[in-house]
């Protein structure tokens, strides 16, 4: 297999991060961890658009700050969480310019939106304006968006936050497509790790457990220790992988019970 | 019925420029007039008109696309301030004869690069808050009126008038020279602009976005920022402050493209000349037998608007 992104150990202002990460091509790896574990700043690292002040992110086999803009475009898509994008803007028109560093004419740019947007079943918001949109419908915009860029490596910032479950359930189907049938390499940071499941494989998919800025485990997402790490990591009981809902938050094991 | 395809749009926008033009030039014309008055007073000014409106209007759009803000453009963020204070002390030092409006260009252009990256460093320093990099623009507006005022007190008497007159905003001049003189710096900024205009239609999606998606965005800003700070400094030296152009036209363009940023610049550039020289037509002919400058009118046109828009903005966090 070959690696599209590394990461050792970095610097990023005072922060010292120790991230001895090899991102596979083809691979699904989930950052879990609590807030400020250092999860999104590694994603960012990834991304290349932040870069350390010492060590340093690889990817597709060369220094991420050594790319041009153009290059890094076309390694790594990131989808952004809730972007401030100008709501004139119509569904088709974001994707199209999500071809950017194709650097192709804008009809045809336009005219591949139309076949993004459709296979993310939303065909219809072509010509909708973004702040005519439910989040949801942005959502499946975006996802239309990360696949028109075209990049190997998928970044994905807890990608359901602020979306109702029915467009929780749409996204993390989207990715798994994404990851399974257009063989993307995706990075994904989530405190869920139910929808997770919807992913694809469980045992393909690696679970990092982040703390203080370190990476503390690693455990694929049926692996029969992460019951007990996360519970470690997070201090809440979760419910085993096997069990229904399992990898959630175990709440009738919460101490003091639930009423 | 369909509406017009953008190509038909923009055709039919040229159009208009070239009506209101042709109006312009034979609006009123004596009929023992000689040709001189056509074509080395009349003539001159609508080509001044269009270049300067078109000019103004685009520098507008691409602020607007820049800063993701209605309500930005050269005026309102301190550039046309910089240049005016720059050409001020051109004419002020005396700097006529051979070479005066190079002189005069490159005060202002000085003027409008040291006042706009005032402005950005405040941009920069405070990405999200909009509002703080218009407040910005007024500062530098007033530090560099007052600069300009200092200059005007300090001035020659007999350079006096002629620079209060310039700094009013007007078209009037005889025959093609100067035309000509801006002719090459206006062709280059409206290239570069043009050149990046899918870059700044991407950065509509935001600044963080535009990169991950492979834009230069750092690289886009500055460019644009010394396209447009040229664009108006020699418009500025050619005609003085003509304020609110860039303001207006946007706004009458948008509703007439698609949302992104290519449409609003071909278009805003077709109606900005078409604007300044139908408000110049309506400034020479508005009284009986006086003319007004056209900055004045375009700013009398200009400030209710831009009051305007303040208030129907949508309110919250943007």
């Amino acid at each position: 297999m070959t690696a599209v992104a590394k990461l050792e150990r970095a610097t990023l202002g005072t922060r010292v991060m120790e991230l001895d990460l090899v991102v596979d091509a083809g691979a699904c790896v989930v950052f879990v961890g609590p807030n400020g574990a250092g999860k999104s700043t590694a994603l960012q690292l990834l991304s290349g658009l932040v870069p350390p002040s010492a060590g340093q992110a690889t990817l597709g086999g060369h220094a991420a700050t050594k790319l041009s803009e153009s290059e890094r475009a076309g390694l790594v898509a990131w989808l952004p969480q809730r972007p401030n994008v100008e709501g004139l803007l119509t569904g088709a028109e974001v994707v199209a310019l999500a071809r950017f560093r194709h650097a192709e004419r804008p009809a045809e740019s336009l005219r591949l939106a139309a076949h993004f947007l459709e296979a993310v079943q939303a065909k219809h918001l072509a010509s909708t304006r973004l702040d005519a949109m439910s989040g949801g419908e942005v959502q499946r915009v975006l996802l239309a968006a990360l696949r028109a860029q075209a990049a190997p490596l998928l970044l994905v910032d807890e990608p359901a936050n602020h979306l109702d479950p029915l467009a929780q359930v749409q996204t993390y189907r989207a990715l798994g497509e994404l990851w399974q049938k257009e063989q993307a390499t995706l990075c994904l940071v989530t405190h869920d790790l139910r929808l997770c499941r919807l992913l694809g494989p469980p045992d393909r998919i690696l679970v990092v457990g982040f703390a203080g800025g370190r990476i503390v485990w690693r455990f694929p997402l049926d692996g029969a220790e992460l019951t007990q790490a996360l519970a470690d990591l997070y201090g809440v009981p979760f419910a085993p992988f096997s069990t229904p809902g399992g990898l959630g938050i175990a709440v009738d094991a919460l101490e003091g019970g639930t009423s | 019925m369909t509406p017009p395809s953008p190509a038909v749009r923009v055709l039919l926008l040229a159009l208009l420029a070239i009506l209101v033009s042709a109006l312009s030039l034979w609006y009123r014309l004596p009929e023992h007039a000689s040709s001189f008055v056509l074509w080395q007073l009349r003539a001159p000014r609508v080509a001044l008109g269009l270049l300067a409106g078109s000019q103004l209007a685009l520098v507008g759009a691409a602020y607007q696309t820049l800063f993701r803000n209605p309500l930005a453009e050269s005026s309102t963020l301190g550039t046309t301030a910089g240049a005016a204070l720059g050409a001020l002390l051109a004419l002020s030092l005396g700097l006529e004869g051979v070479g005066s409006f190079a002189a005069t260009s490159v005060f202002s252009f000085v003027g409008a690069v040291a006042a706009s990256s005032l402005v950005l460093r405040v941009a920069a320093s405070s990405r999200a808050r909009l509002e703080e990099v218009l407040l910005a623009g007024i500062a530098v507006t007033l530090a560099a009126s007052a600069l300009a005022q200092a200059a005007q007190a300090l001035t020659d008497p007999n350079r006096l008038f002629s620079a209060s007159m310039w700094g009013l905003g007007q078209l009037p001049q005889v025959g093609f020279e100067r035309v000509t003189y801006g002719l090459l710096p206006l062709l280059g900024a409206t290239i570069v602009l043009l050149r990046h205009r899918r870059a700044l239609s991407v950065m509509l999606l935001g600044e963080a976005w535009a990169r991950s998606l492979g834009v230069p965005t750092s690289r886009v800003r500055l460019e644009v920022l010394l396209a447009s700070c040229l664009s108006v400094s020699v418009v500025v030296a050619l005609c003085g402050p003509i304020a609110f152009v860039g303001l207006i036209v946007p706004h009458v363009a948008r509703p007439l493209v698609r949302g992104d940023a290519t449409g609003l610049l071909t278009a805003s550039a077709l109606l900005g000349a078409t604007f300044l020289t139908l408000s110049d037509l309506c400034a020479r002919s508005i009284l009986p037998d006086r003319e007004l400058p056209v900055g004045v009118l375009t700013a009398a046109l200009g400030a209710p608007l831009l009051l305007w828009i303040i208030v129907r903005r949508p309110r919250g966090p943007s």
